[in-house]
């Protein structure tokens, strides 16, 4: 169990013992009064799926117990004996590293993810979801129904021309596709199955009036309109240039509203 | 500025994501350092190298920990007399079969119910059949690292069958034949060995002692990694030119190599390398995923540091080169039918 070279480094290891278990402890610590402040302003829905909400909550109050358990083992015990292990980063390192992140996360709010992610992460997919919809719900008057909701009716029963002359409200940020027309955007959501990481854009396309640089990308809007279907170009495949055309279901906007920045931004799964 | 706040945001979210579980393997991993008798495992374990190689790659199931953590279990099972062959399997099958493991896997890819069921799968198979390859080689010391084998305690080997004639073979300490130990009767007389008994008598208190250093020690190191690995994902995601990842992962053979790649380099834990992994799934084949899932946790840069502590040079390169083979034709056969 003790390497022969981690014996050796024993020595230097001493000089590290008075500020090592500060720094864990201290690491401990800031890492649950992170998760906990997510978890309190809501900030984490930013980050994850609502379901862990209860994980993240329950990893802060154990992070700050075992953090404060440390910092109480440390004043009452005098001394320190040197834990022998093999360890791959100089000791400290990982728990100053532990610190500064959590810090900087205490410090910067997350950001929303903006039409820029959207164009990075593919949006040519829409209107595809990455999965089977669980269900389908008929249930819902077309007018009520959220965009992901649209999204999730249109690829149950992918036939756009059914859907025409139904009344649309839906909200989301605008999105500019340079293979639509100037006066078509999408309009956007991000759906998150995990964590934002995953987060990947699902839009509709809405026909505009006027030109879309009316609405420049990543404002909020509500539009109501009724559905129509068009051929409208579409990116090929991921890697050919050559644009096709595709039958798909377009809102028709008829009314357009500026609304603020909701405080759950997203769609989750 | 604004690409870099994205990033900064990705970077959080994998880590909101993955310290819970971060956390739940390194207690569950603590708490098991106390519970398992690992001599009685050892007495349970099957002899048949088949079986042997399969049970080994169960055990993970009673050791919840990623790479980083069996290491030391497997020195550990060892040095009890488990043999190689066993230890093998542990080695590369315990860091993707356990509980915490799959359940966060499941988390991250629960829309893709194959991804958790192949890799559970595939990391079984590759471990039974390397188990397996390993125990053709009944000489333990062609496979352990001299100062390891060195460190056994004489009296719990078999008489030697072994008649070649080398100066080593005088002393008494590499006196070897089978593993399959007749029950650690013998005071061990190692300093290994001595410290597990001492572990083992220590009172309730000074074992909770023991118990919140373990954990704070094993998160404070982990998290550094996952803090490292997170970073790595988040800047890829964000900086690395699209066209060129999505060149990259929609190939089949070249996005499985390039995961591959990936998850030596990387060296995330395999607690929460899913989640990792999760942030490629819009580009990359599923395949490829599998392929990094399943490569990922069995080899890393650190880990081999700490392999070297047990095996010899040449065998660690086997056992790398033969999972990799498997991993790159289970996976390629995989995203022939998925």
């Amino acid at each position: 169990m003790i390497p022969a070279n981690s014996r050796k480094s024993n020595s230097n290891k001493h000089k590290n013992t008075l500020l090592c278990p500060w720094l864990d402890g201290l690491a401990l610590l800031t890492w649950g009064s992170l998760l906990l402040k997510y978890a309190v302003t809501g900030q984490y829905k930013l980050l994850i799926h609502p379901n862990y909400y209860g994980l993240v909550l329950a990893s802060s109050i154990i992070l700050l117990v075992l953090g404060s358990f440390k910092i109480q083992l440390i004043l009452t015990r005098s001394r320190q004996h040197p834990s022998e292990h093999i360890a791959l980063f100089p000791p400290g390192f990982s728990s100053s590293l532990l610190i500064c992140v959590a810090i900087a996360g205490l410090l910067i709010p997350p950001k929303i993810l903006t039409s820029q992610n959207a164009l990075k992460t593919g949006v040519r997919d829409i209107p595809l979801t990455r999965s089977q919809p669980q269900s389908f719900r008929t249930a819902t008057k077309p007018e009520e129904r959220s965009l992901i909701e649209w999204i999730r009716t249109i690829n149950a029963y992918p036939e756009p021309d059914a859907y025409q002359g139904q009344l649309a409200k839906v909200s989301g940020f605008v999105l500019h596709l340079e293979e639509l027309p100037d006066n078509y955007l999408m309009l956007s959501r991000f759906v998150i199955t995990c964590c934002a990481v995953d987060a990947y854009p699902i839009g509709i396309p809405v026909k505009l009036a006027t030109s879309r640089h009316t609405y420049p990308p990543d404002t909020w809007l509500e539009i109501q309109g009724t559905m129509i279907a068009e051929t409208l170009p579409v990116q090929g495949g991921v890697d050919s240039k050559t644009s096709m055309k595709k039958r798909s279901v377009v809102l028709a906007a008829q009314s357009i509203k500026s609304i603020p920045i909701p405080a759950d931004p997203y769609n989750y799964k | 500025m604004n690409q870099l706040h994205s990033a900064f945001t990705l970077f959080l979210s994998l880590l909101v994501e993955a310290m819970p579980f971060l956390l739940l393997g390194v207690i569950l991993s603590s708490c098991l350092l106390f519970l398992i008798d690992e001599k009685q495992l050892i007495t349970r374990l099957p002899t048949n190298p088949l079986l042997g190689s399969v049970v080994g790659s169960c055990i993970g199931f009673l050791f919840p920990v990623c790479e980083c953590g069996n290491i030391p279990v497997a020195r550990r099972l060892l040095l009890k007399g488990v043999s190689p062959s066993v230890a093998i399997s542990f080695l590369l099958a315990a860091p993707t079969i356990n509980p915490i493991v799959i359940w966060s896997t499941w988390v991250a890819f629960g829309n893709q119910p194959q991804i958790v069921v192949f890799r559970v799968l595939f990391s079984l198979l590759i471990a039974t059949i390397v188990g397996c390859v390993f125990s053709t080689q009944k000489d333990a010391r062609l496979l352990l690292q001299t100062s390891f084998a060195r460190r056994f305690n004489p009296s719990i080997y078999s008489p030697s069958e072994n008649t070649e004639e080398n100066t080593e073979e005088k002393s008494p300490l590499l006196q070897s034949g089978s593993f399959i130990l007749d029950e650690g009767q013998v005071l061990p007389l190692n300093n290994s060995l001595l410290l597990d008994v001492a572990q083992s008598r220590l009172s309730l208190k000074s074992k909770r002692q023991s118990f919140i250093d373990n954990l704070l020690q094993e998160f404070s190191e982990l998290g550094g990694m996952l803090v490292l690995g997170s970073a790595i994902a988040a800047i890829i995601q964000v900086f690395v030119p699209r066209e060129f990842i999505l060149n990259l992962g929609q190939d089949t053979i070249t996005s499985i190599l390039a995961m591959m790649l990936l998850a030596v380099i990387v060296s995330i834990c395999s607690t929460v390398d899913s989640f990792f992994a999760l942030s490629f799934a819009a580009t990359f084949t599923s395949g490829s995923l599998l392929a990094f899932l399943v490569f990922g946790p069995t080899i890393d840069i650190k880990s081999i540091g700490l392999m070297a502590s047990i095996f010899k040079p040449k065998i660690i390169v086997y056992i790398f080169t033969l999972v990799a083979q498997l991993t790159f034709i289970f996976t390629l056969t995989y995203s022939y039918f998925f």
